[in-house]
């Protein structure tokens, strides 16, 4: 994440809450914006690869606890 | 205007007449045009074997259809709606809308454009000619499930060709449009600026490419099973036909939103100009769709709750898909939001769009309920099914195709469709699709199984119900076609902007009818 973060300036924070945003589908137009002019697609993509395996990994933890 | 197409003095409209004119154009438009009237044609050839269905259950007992030809006629109905009629139909309308609305000339890649076309009609043939050789076409059910697929006879084979084929075709087409959107955009025209409706073929491109070689992989497991000794899917040679569930559903799942996505698009272009508003959250529209498309991977499990699975299991993809709603949600909130107090007016188009929301949301609904494993074990296989995904097929997929063709008519033909008849057509269609398939719903939770060509007495008056609204369906789809034909052969000439509230460059900067060589010099988006 980090060395994406130099190439370009753009956070990996920016780039996770960007992800975050994504997945709910939402996002506030000045932010998007920003996103729009600071993140580079491979950024955005890797961000969504990692989000996703968090979304899976997190519910499986949620199920784990459930069953537990 | 005359900048941005090169014909408007007639000088370009050089291409071969007759049928080599559609035998080798590599013409965005031609190709589209092909790829509508293909999908149309087997739209008929389904909807007939959905007739026939229909026909047969419109009482108890066996009357039309020996128990075997039910069988090939469930399975065929949905093989040709899904890979012949819905996903061509959307690759139509990618063809003619997604040049002109990032201000391209044509597609990318325009004879390989050609050839996945091509394809089509060998794939449509191999399909409807398997109701012809010995054993008849393939009877296990549009999922071709082993062990039924790997006993069946040479139709399974022309059947497992055929999806090869239009897999093939399908690849082609969404390389072909993913290289023209990344690459041939007007200069202005950033990703964030690209219409909605290009922005989700976009998505479902992507899915497509990462899917469709999946369902590759799982007919070719299945023919080497049937053929070369293998045993994949055969229990007895140590293979697992559970697996061919996941692999298959694998594809299957996006598949559903690689029908819906482009839906979502077409709609999302409707409301707006008869709303006379720009589309409420654009950005958040693009997100929601990407997310529903990385979502659509991690659930596909819903669809095999009864086939054994450790609770864990059940419970991840249960909850995956159940969070599938949200992004969903957040597109119809949007929708519903960009009507808000708009100038709204009710065009046909805006009609069936505003139908499509209506409707894909009980479909959507009953999709969360059947994602609660305990309630899908009861609705698994029955009519509670077929109901709700014919809502998210039938007036979803299948009523955003009407309100595009209705929006885009006068931008392909140059002329103006009968808007009374068009009324006609979406109300009719409206009424008989509700009477064929809310009923469904009762009778799937009173315990009516798909795919069987009898009933118990007590799922008569309902079957009835069902029948005779999809009968009317079906008659109303022809009026659908006199209204396209009367309307390509003697409509009234349309204005150069017919939708007022119509912002994209296929209205902005194209007359009507949209000329055959377009934006040969890109216009300036701001």
């Amino acid at each position: 994440m980090n060395k994406i973060a130099e190439k370009t300036g753009a956070s990996a924070w920016q780039v996770a809450k960007a992800v975050m945003f994504a997945f709910m589908g939402i996002r506030k137009k000045s932010d998007l914006e920003h996103d729009a002019a600071t993140l580079k697609p491979a950024q955005v993509i890797i961000g969504g690869i990692i989000g996703a395996i968090i979304f899976v990994l997190s519910i499986m933890l949620v199920v784990r606890l459930v069953v537990s | 205007m005359a900048a941005v197409h090169g014909d408007a003095h007639g000088h370009d409209e050089h291409h071969p007449s007759g049928i080599m004119r559609w035998v080798t154009t590599t013409n965005h438009k031609d190709i589209g045009t092909m790829y509508l009237w293909f999908s149309f044609t087997m739209f008929l050839v389904g909807g007939f074997l959905a007739m026939g269905i229909r026909a047969e259950l419109y009482q108890p007992g066996i009357q039309i259809l020996e128990p075997e030809l039910f069988n090939q006629f469930t399975t065929l109905h949905g093989l040709i709606m899904v890979f012949g009629a819905i996903m061509p139909a959307f690759v139509g309308f990618a063809n003619w809308q997604v040049p002109m609305m990032i201000g391209a000339p044509d597609m990318a890649f325009a004879r390989m454009n050609n050839w996945s076309f091509w394809l089509l009609p060998v794939a449509g043939t191999l399909l409807i000619s398997s109701f012809f050789v010995p054993g008849g076409a393939a009877a296990g059910g549009w999922t071709f499930y082993p062990p039924l697929s790997t006993q069946g006879g040479l139709g399974v084979d022309l059947m497992i060709f055929s999806v090869h084929i239009l897999g093939a075709s399908s690849i082609m087409g969404s390389i072909n449009i993913i290289t023209t959107i990344l690459n041939m955009r007007a200069p202005g025209m950033t990703l964030m600026k690209m219409p909605m409706f290009v922005w989700t073929w976009l998505i479902t491109a992507y899915l497509l490419v990462l899917v469709m070689p999946v369902l590759a992989g799982v007919v070719t497991m299945l023919l080497t099973d049937r053929h070369f000794g293998t045993s994949f899917f055969n229990a007895a040679g140590g293979g697992d036909p559970v697996m061919f569930q996941h692999i298959f559903w694998f594809f299957g799942h996006p598949e559903v939103y690689i029908m819906i996505l482009p839906a979502f698009g077409i709609v999302s272009e409707i409301i707006p100009t008869f709303a006379r508003k720009p589309l409420f959250g654009y950005s958040s529209m693009v997100y929601a769709t990407a997310s529903i498309a990385i979502l659509s991977c991690v659930v596909w499990a819903h669809h095999m709750f009864t086939a054994g699975m450790p609770t864990v299991g059940q419970l991840f993809f249960m909850y995956a898909t159940m969070l599938i709603a949200v992004p969903t949600g957040v597109k119809v909130f949007n929708w519903t939001a960009t009507m808000w107090r708009g100038s709204m007016t009710f065009e046909t188009p805006m009609l069936f769009a505003i139908g499509f929301i209506f409707l894909f949301v009980i479909g959507g609904f009953s999709g969360v309920i059947c994602a609660i494993v305990p309630i899908d074990i009861q609705v698994q296989d029955t009519y509670y099914v077929i109901a709700h995904f014919h809502y998210v097929l039938v007036s979803g997929a299948l009523f955003s195709l009407f309100a595009g063709v209705y929006y885009w008519l006068p931008k392909w033909t140059g002329n103006m469709y009968s808007e009374t008849l068009g009324k006609w057509h979406f109300w009719l269609s409206m009424f008989f699709f509700n009477l064929t398939f809310f009923v469904q719903h009762f009778l799937g939770l009173a315990g009516m199984p798909r795919r069987i060509p009898d009933y118990n007495l007590q799922f008569a008056d309902f079957n009835m119900i069902s029948s005779i609204g999809a009968f009317g369906f079906g008659l109303t789809q022809l009026l659908f076609l006199y209204i396209v034909i009367s309307c390509i052969r003697s409509g009234e000439k349309s204005p150069e902007k017919p939708w007022e509230g119509a912002t994209t460059l296929e209205w902005t900067h194209l007359p009507c009818p949209a000329p055959y060589h377009s934006f040969e010099k890109p216009p300036i988006v701001k």
